[in-house]
């Protein structure tokens, strides 16, 4: 029961991953709360849906439709709304409350037109038939998920730590005024990060039916929690990190449903306040971060 | 207010209103004062209505001792979380939720059923006393008037404004950081509490999602805000038109009620950032 | 002088008689109700309000609701709020529906946990709550005449059948573990709690796995895991719709097999459930039968065909035919005979009308049985099965009780 748990957090906690990789992004460039970030998700989830339904696309084609659609309105978005909240003298707090009205917006919206009845796409379109690791019996959609996570997380890296772009991006991550001083185009840089970041949630959302049975409206406020604990525990602005949060985050759930099932969701706030409180900076972070 | 009863008889609308009052000047004691955005404000509200729960529950307490409790257990949940005062900007925010969604989730849990009763809520019919209750949270609320007044006039409160604008300086400058943040932080937990616990005493029956409603967090956050954080009148105004504009929406158009409330928030954030009253005190006027 | 008094004394009578009628008679009858339609509570009560509403408007189409103390026919209004899932939002409404808009006579939303917060309310302003599925035993104590459910069976009795069927079908076919897994909230704990207490009585079947999980948990992989090694033969998940859809994806997937396995909603919202899980997934899973899927023989209103054609014919947005339709309209059923039995619209005779229903009215929701707190104890959902219909769909069949069974259980082997 102990392996199979953890073989089940692993594949569960990748999926994570990807949930917590467009937030980490975010935060990591701009420094803002982006409480949205679950309700992006839920509409790259309804995305799917309706792409299937309506036009039969399989899952993977919806996530590269996703992808684009989500990216081009990312960046509208930015323009609107950062430059603007930047300049208020407590931008971190205020984009806190303006991102949950985002959200709230969102959800209504989505809940007007759609209805709040849950939506879901056959499991047997991401393969059928369990997929058997160190004795767990796992759903086939699982390891899709995970595989698509990874990939998503090794383009991030490349991104980030290959391309002209991932370098400008990194240096504002470190000192945003510093990179404006050196004349980086930082909101540019930021923009098209904003954009990468809530494709990243559209597509964690696409195959967030697979994952977690259902999706409603009303699912993006849960998520958001378990995003930040993945993303704080593995180190903001490291896309490996958030792997290892992830990870972290899928393992000890799956190990709490197997010895003290109540208690399962009490992991996420207990690891977020945990790791906050002793080692800020992550486990992968390397400079005293002023958490 | 204390008269609205006999003119408005639907006292438990009112009963809402001074509610949010209070907690509005409550988040505004932490926030606008010291620039903290506690958005786990209603763990230290749960926290008192469990305590006043449990005090009558257990010890079976006449209701003005297990009020104390509800105040006492919010400060202890306080004391617990000054940790968390290390943290920054939107780490003590999400940290912050993330400890209000714990502690709802250890008293909903069926494995305490014996002690909080667990997912089946709280029947305290024995101290049922609307009208009692109402005017002790009236009380309550002009307490907590009072302190935000002294505060916006007072050394201490100076202090605090200090600390939110540059923590650096102002210890330079002699204020002590850490004892004035910790000390407005159990002010606010403390206040929170005992609203916690008049609204436990008031309403009698409720289940953990009640009292851990995030929702009570979220509107004490735009209340402030919209009307302008470390002023008395700021909260004041926040609440009267929002709370107001919200039972007449949710009264008259009900399904777009979340959008409109989302909207607001947003375009409130963009265009007046500093609150309704920074309309008056961009103009040098200084309000209350 | 006297001729005169007595010509008089008969137009005096006419006049104060007539005269006290008329201005008794109210000129619509006030019902007040909530409901939500957003949040986690809101797909099973916009289906409640659109059907209630539809009785309204089918009633004053027809001149109004005959109400017996006046003899006449009176048109009804209805004033709903939007509680939007909140219990703090619901109080305030509820408080507003009786003391402002000062209605007649009190729905409540649906669910245990948006009715929890109105019975103290309408105790204490001496209300009468007509409780459509609210159904947590806490509501129904011997000090408060003024609530009755309406159209779910009481928490504490309604997996009764589950456990009868286990202990007598169930181990002459050799079942003799039973595994329980459960959300954590008011609603289902209530259940587990009941369905442990009544295979524990009978001492028939061992219980290898007991679990309560959050209401919140959307994956299941782990647990079926750790429930296949614990080897029971029977399986029950009690959760929300949500928590079903998720635990039977997983089951489906992860491939293991159970003699029998039970849920709560593949029955109740068997439409919806087949959209998410699937016919594959589905199939020989046990459940309720909920009202909209067996047809009782009803002594008044609608039978299940009629009213599913009314249903169909209103298209309405965005909710799905199932147990929750049924339940709104029925409370205009109920209402509506209460009013043509009370002796006054005061409240507690509201009570006695309500109650004098209990055991003679059959709906197309089951036979209304009231214990003497105002729980109910009739419409006892029996126990069904989904199985094929052999045209690539599903079909629920009853197997529980005896008096209504309609085919023939297959346990796995």
């Amino acid at each position: 029961m102990l392996f199979g748990a953890i073989a089940a957090g692993l594949v569960f906690g990748l999926y994570f991953t990807l949930v917590g990789l467009g937030l980490n992004l975010i935060f990591g460039v701009m420094r803002i709360v982006n409480l949205a970030h679950g309700d992006f998700l839920m509409l790259g989830g309804f995305a799917a849906y309706f792409l299937f339904y309506l036009l039969g696309l399989h899952p993977l084609v919806a996530a590269v439709a996703v992808l684009v659609v989500f990216f081009l309105v990312g960046l509208p978005i930015y323009y609107i709304i950062v430059p603007r909240l930047l300049l208020a003298r407590d931008s971190e707090m205020l984009s806190v409350i303006l991102f949950f009205g985002l959200s709230q917006v969102i959800e209504a919206l989505t809940a007007i037109v759609f209805g709040t009845t849950e939506r879901s796409i056959p499991g047997r379109v991401l393969g059928t038939g369990p997929v058997i690791i160190l004795g767990q019996r796992l759903p086939s959609a699982w390891v899709f998920g995970a595989a698509v996570s990874s990939v998503a997380v090794a383009m991030v890296y490349l991104y980030l730590y290959r391309t002209r772009l991932g370098m400008l991006t990194r240096a504002v991550m470190v000192s945003r005024d510093e990179a404006l001083a050196t004349g980086i185009d930082v909101h540019r840089v930021s923009a098209i990060a904003f954009g990468i970041g809530i494709a990243l949630a559209g597509i964690a959302g696409v195959f967030a039916p697979f994952m977690l049975g259902s999706v409603t409206p009303s699912i993006g406020v849960q998520i958001n929690v378990a995003a930040f604990a993945v993303i704080v525990v593995g180190t903001l602005g490291n896309p490996l990190g958030t792997v290892l949060g992830g990870v972290i985050y899928g393992v000890s759930l799956m190990l709490m449903q197997t010895y003290l099932s109540s208690w399962a969701e009490l992991l996420p706030n207990l690891l977020l306040i945990g790791v906050l409180l002793i080692r800020p900076e992550g486990l992968l972070g390397r400079k005293t971060r002023r958490a | 207010m204390a008269i609205m009863p006999l003119v408005y008889s639907n006292e438990l609308m009112l009963f809402n209103f001074v509610m949010f009052l209070t907690l509005a000047q409550g988040l505004n004691i932490i926030y606008g004062f010291t620039g903290y955005l506690p958005f786990g404000y209603v763990g230290f509200f749960g926290a008192g209505a469990y305590g006043f729960a449990l005090a009558v529950m257990h010890l079976h307490f006449p209701p003005f001792a297990a009020l104390a409790m509800g105040g006492a257990a919010a400060l202890v949940v306080a004391v617990v979380l000054i940790p968390m005062l290390r943290l920054s900007g939107a780490y003590f925010a999400i940290a912050n939720l993330a400890a209000a969604q714990a502690i709802y989730q250890v008293i909903s849990n069926p494995a305490l059923e014996d002690i909080t009763k667990g997912p089946y809520g709280v029947s305290l019919s024995e101290v049922f006393a609307p009208g009692l209750s109402y005017a002790v949270a009236l009380a309550i609320m002009a307490a907590t008037f009072a302190l935000v007044v002294w505060l916006r006039n007072s050394r201490f409160g100076l202090a605090l404004q200090a600390i939110r604008e540059d923590p650096v300086s102002a210890a330079m400058a002699g204020v002590s950081v850490v004892r004035g943040r910790t000390i407005a932080w159990l002010l606010s937990a403390l206040i929170a509490g005992l609203v916690g616990g008049v609204f436990a005493w008031h309403i009698s029956v409720f289940y953990p999602e009640t009292a851990f409603d995030i929702g009570v967090s979220i509107f004490a956050t735009v209340f402030t805000l919209f009307g302008g954080p470390a002023t008395l009148s700021g909260p004041l105004l926040g609440v009267a038109i929002l709370y107001g504009v919200y039972n007449a929406i949710g009264i008259t158009v009900p399904q777009y009620f979340q959008l409109i409330y989302g909207l607001l928030i947003v375009a409130l954030v963009m265009f007046l950032p500093n609150g309704l009253v920074s309309l008056l005190t961009r103009r040098g006027i200084r309000v209350p | 002088m006297l001729s005169r008094i007595l010509l008089l004394l008969p137009l005096v009578w006419f006049a104060l008689a007539g005269g006290a009628h008329a201005q008794a008679v109210p000129s619509e009858i006030k019902i007040g109700s909530l409901y939500a339609s957003s949040g986690p509570f809101a797909s099973i009560s916009m289906p409640v309000y659109y059907t209630l509403k539809m009785w309204v408007d089918q009633t004053n189409a027809a001149g109004g609701v005959f109400v017996k103390p006046y003899n006449k026919k009176i048109p009804i209004k209805l004033i709903s709020y939007d509680d939007q899932s909140s219990t703090a939002t619901a109080a305030t409404l509820y408080n507003q529906l009786i003391t402002q808009d000062k209605v007649d006579l009190l729905v409540a939303d649906s669910g245990s946990v948006l009715t929890s917060v109105a019975v103290p309310i309408a105790k204490e302003h001496k209300m009468f709550l007509f409780d459509v599925s609210g159904t947590g035993g806490t509501f129904f104590t011997a000090d408060n005449p003024y609530i009755a459910l309406m159209a779910d069976p009481v928490s504490t009795i309604w997996p009764k059948y589950i456990a009868d069927f286990l202990d007598s079908t169930g181990v002459a076919e050799g079942i003799k573990t039973v595994a329980i897994l459960y959300a954590t909230n008011d609603f289902t704990t209530t259940q587990a709690n009941a369905v442990r207490g009544f295979i524990q009585a009978a001492g028939k079947l061992k219980i290898v796995y007991d679990q309560g999980v959050p209401t919140t948990t959307s994956n299941y992989t782990v647990l079926i895991n750790n429930i296949a090694n614990a080897n029971p033969d029977a399986v029950l998940h009690l959760g929300y719709a949500g928590n079903d859809i998720a635990f039977f994806r997983n089951l489906q997937d992860s491939g293991q097999k159970f003699r029998f396995v039970f849920g709560i909603y593949p029955g109740e919202e068997q439409d919806e459930l087949t959209k998410t899980v699937g016919v594959g997934g589905l199939t020989n899973i046990f459940s309720y039968v909920p009202p909209s899927s067996y047809h009782y023989t009803p002594n008044f209103g609608p039978t299940l065909e009629q009213f599913h054609a009314m249903w169909d014919k209103a298209h309405l947005p965005g909710v799905e035919f199932g147990a929750n339709a049924i339940y709104g309209y029925m409370t205009g059923l109920v209402i509506e005979r209460a009013l043509a039995t009370t002796e006054s619209l005061d409240q507690m005779a509201i009570h006695n009308a309500v109650f004098g229903l209990s055991g003679k009215l059959t709906t197309m929701d089951g036979s209304f049985a009231l214990n003497e707190m105002g729980a109910q104890v009739g419409e006892i959902t029996p126990l069904g099965q989904l199985q094929a219909d052999g045209k690539g769909g599903l079909k629920l069949v009853v197997v529980y009780p005896p008096e209504l069974v309609n085919g023939k259980p297959i346990i796995g082997k």
